[in-house]
């Protein structure tokens, strides 16, 4: 077959197990799982995105995801957007927040990003935590609900489709002439610069268009979980999301999906040995950076489309 | 309210500050001068220095404090020469690709694998170890601990003899040697390798250090770590990567503007907040106005 079928099929597969999945998981519980297994997915998918892809470190993906949230749920609460409305304007926001950062960041080579992001991040959780009138702070803001029924079903649907919408439009991102310009930038910044590639300009979209996939994944949270918290947008959690991403394999968008998808069931597996499941990806993490790095899912992959 | 003796104190109490922020930003600086690695675990490091010190003194009763930090400086530059000769050494034998995003990401998972170990391992409650001294210098109802003194004097007194060290030493001016040309260095005898080693377990020792001279006043706990390592990037960004004198004076700009800066904002629970903020504003101007820090080079 060829290598082109064979990845149709592949993506026609996983597609068509996702819609029909929700009829052979009954359990609310293991839907609920699916649910937050998709939101990883699309996180560390995006983070592949702007580190395999284009070479730029973000450790901002929860904040920016709580941006989004934050948005949309505050606009609801003191403004009455009705949720799509107030979720557009969140990853709007989402996208304008990953603009500025950027800008100021991006121009530069070296490690600004990430260091700037780290900051962020921790900035985001303090002040929502300190202006507790306006946000609620620690009691947490609440956020209307998507769907009238309480039932895991249209959630499921929901997430699914933006996962799928979101990986489709990096996969296109990545497949055209902007994703060589990426490719370029994270292989030889110089012969990108003489080859007439604006490097800071593409960077820039990147994390732009990341930050916009962050913020679709956190107003989807907010409101399907129907409450946030500021002890979300922890480097911790970040962690998880980049642990996800190196151990699918960052190079693969795919792949990495695949990687927060399938870590999410296994810190649901391994619930009884409690944080000793988080060394455990902690140390596959360093493995895997150290001896494997292309992860541990995408080299399968590869086989399986016969690349 | 804001009489002079107010702000004497204020200021006092932000050099103090300021030169323990100094003495873990100045191992972060002297990795970053001389592998070219941002130690994404410094707060990991630090956190570590801080237990090594309250198990120490909690096991072994009536060992003064002082043991707690020397232990664990000591502790910290083995564990730091170890994570150096397995996990960094790989990057100047040209064994990985895109050195630049394996030495983040490899940092950045021993600080992920760190912290969830301590979190496993010592639980999520803090612990603080025993004071150096109790009590306090005061003036009217304001008072500096004399543990936050003799912390701070106790870093003064190691950054002295670190800089000392890096003028006057061999193995100082190899360091230094390796940090502005690593392949002249090695054509004068100089083993560059042995200088990463040297200086990462250096580093990762001044950040025990700290860890441990900060323990008896803010307490440890396994995340206690990222808000002082994210200071110290600031630190770092401010002075300069790389540069020494740059993190000392950027550590006590940053203790001065955090101290004053809480001292402005009336609501208590906000100033403790928002003084973070300010790093994070100070960090986006020196990128906007100066982005080599104040005593970087320009590229």
């Amino acid at each position: 077959m060829a290598k082109n079928t064979r990845k149709i099929l592949f993506f026609v597969g996983l597609v068509l197990l996702g819609l029909v999945l929700p009829l052979l998981v009954r359990s609310s519980y293991w839907r609920h799982v699916l649910i937050l297994a998709y939101f990883y997915g699309l996180l560390a998918c995006s983070w592949s995105f702007l580190e395999g892809y284009g070479g730029q470190f973000s450790f901002g993906h929860i904040a920016l995801a709580t941006v989004g949230g934050y948005t949309s749920g505050l606009l609801g609460k003191y403004f009455g957007f009705s949720p799509p409305v107030s979720m557009l304007v969140g990853i709007l926001g989402a996208g304008v927040i990953g603009f500025i950062i950027g800008v100021l960041c991006l121009r530069f080579r070296g490690a600004y990003l990430a260091l700037f992001t780290i900051a962020f991040s921790e900035i985001v959780r303090v002040v929502i935590t300190a202006e507790s009138n306006i946000t609620m702070g620690r009691m947490g803001l609440e956020l209307s609900p998507l769907f009238a029924q309480s039932n895991k079903i249209p959630y499921y649907y929901n997430m699914f489709l933006f996962l799928v919408f979101g990986f489709a439009i990096m996969y296109l991102v990545v497949h055209s002439r902007y994703g060589l310009y990426l490719r370029s930038i994270r292989e030889d910044q110089d012969a990108a610069e003489a080859m007439g590639v604006d490097i800071t300009k593409y960077k820039v979209l990147a994390f732009t268009l990341t930050s916009m996939i962050c913020g679709l994944a956190g107003v989807f949270y907010g409101h399907y979980l129907g409450i946030l918290t500021p002890s979300f947008t922890s480097i911790s959690t970040m962690g998880l999301v980049i642990a996800m991403a190196i151990i699918g394999g960052v190079e693969s968008l795919v792949a990495a999906a695949l990687g927060g998808i399938l870590l999410e069931f296994g810190l649901e597996f391994l619930r009884e040995v409690g944080t000793w499941r988080l060394v455990l990806f902690g140390g596959l993490l360093v493995f895997v950076v150290r001896f494997a790095r292309n992860g541990l899912i995408a080299p399968v992959y590869h086989k399986m489309i016969g690349e | 309210m804001y009489t002079a003796d107010y702000f004497l104190m204020q200021g006092m109490s932000g050099l103090v500050l300021g030169s323990l922020y100094a003495l873990m930003a100045l191992g972060l600086t002297l990795i970053f001068s001389v592998l070219k690695v941002i130690n994404f675990a410094h707060g990991e490091f630090y956190v570590i220095g801080g237990y090594i010190s309250y198990f120490l003194l909690s096991l072994v009763a009536g060992i003064p404090p002082i043991f707690g930090v020397l232990a664990s400086m000591v502790g910290l530059f083995f564990l730091g020469a170890l994570v150096e000769g397995t996990l960094l050494r790989p990057i100047h034998l040209g064994q990985v690709d895109r050195p630049d995003e394996y030495a983040i990401l490899i940092t950045f998972g021993l600080s992920f694998l760190f912290q969830n170990l301590l979190l496993s391992v010592c639980g999520p409650f803090p612990k603080t170890p025993p004071s150096f001294l109790q009590g306090g210098w005061r003036i009217g109802v304001m008072m500096i601990s004399y543990d936050r003194i003799i912390a701070a004097g106790i870093a003064i007194g190691i950054m002295t003899l670190m800089m000392w060290l890096v003028r006057s030493t061999w193995s100082g001016q190899a360091l230094r040697a390796v940090s502005q040309n690593k392949d002249a260095a090695s054509i004068v005898g100089i083993n560059p390798l042995r200088m990463n080693t040297l200086a990462f377990a250096i580093g990762s020792a001044l950040a025990g250090g700290s860890g441990a001279l900060v323990a008896p006043v803010f307490s440890m706990a396994p995340d206690a770590g990222v808000v002082p390592s994210i200071r110290s990037f600031i630190i770092v960004v401010l002075g300069g990567m790389g540069s020494i004198k740059g993190a000392i004076i950027g550590g006590l700009i940053i203790g001065l503007i955090e101290t004053l800066g809480t001292a402005v904002i009336p609501d208590p629970s906000r100033a403790l907040a928002y003084k973070r903020v300010y790093g994070l504003i100070i960090f986006a101007l020196v990128l906007l106005v100066r982005p080599q820090g104040l005593f970087g080079e320009e590229e």
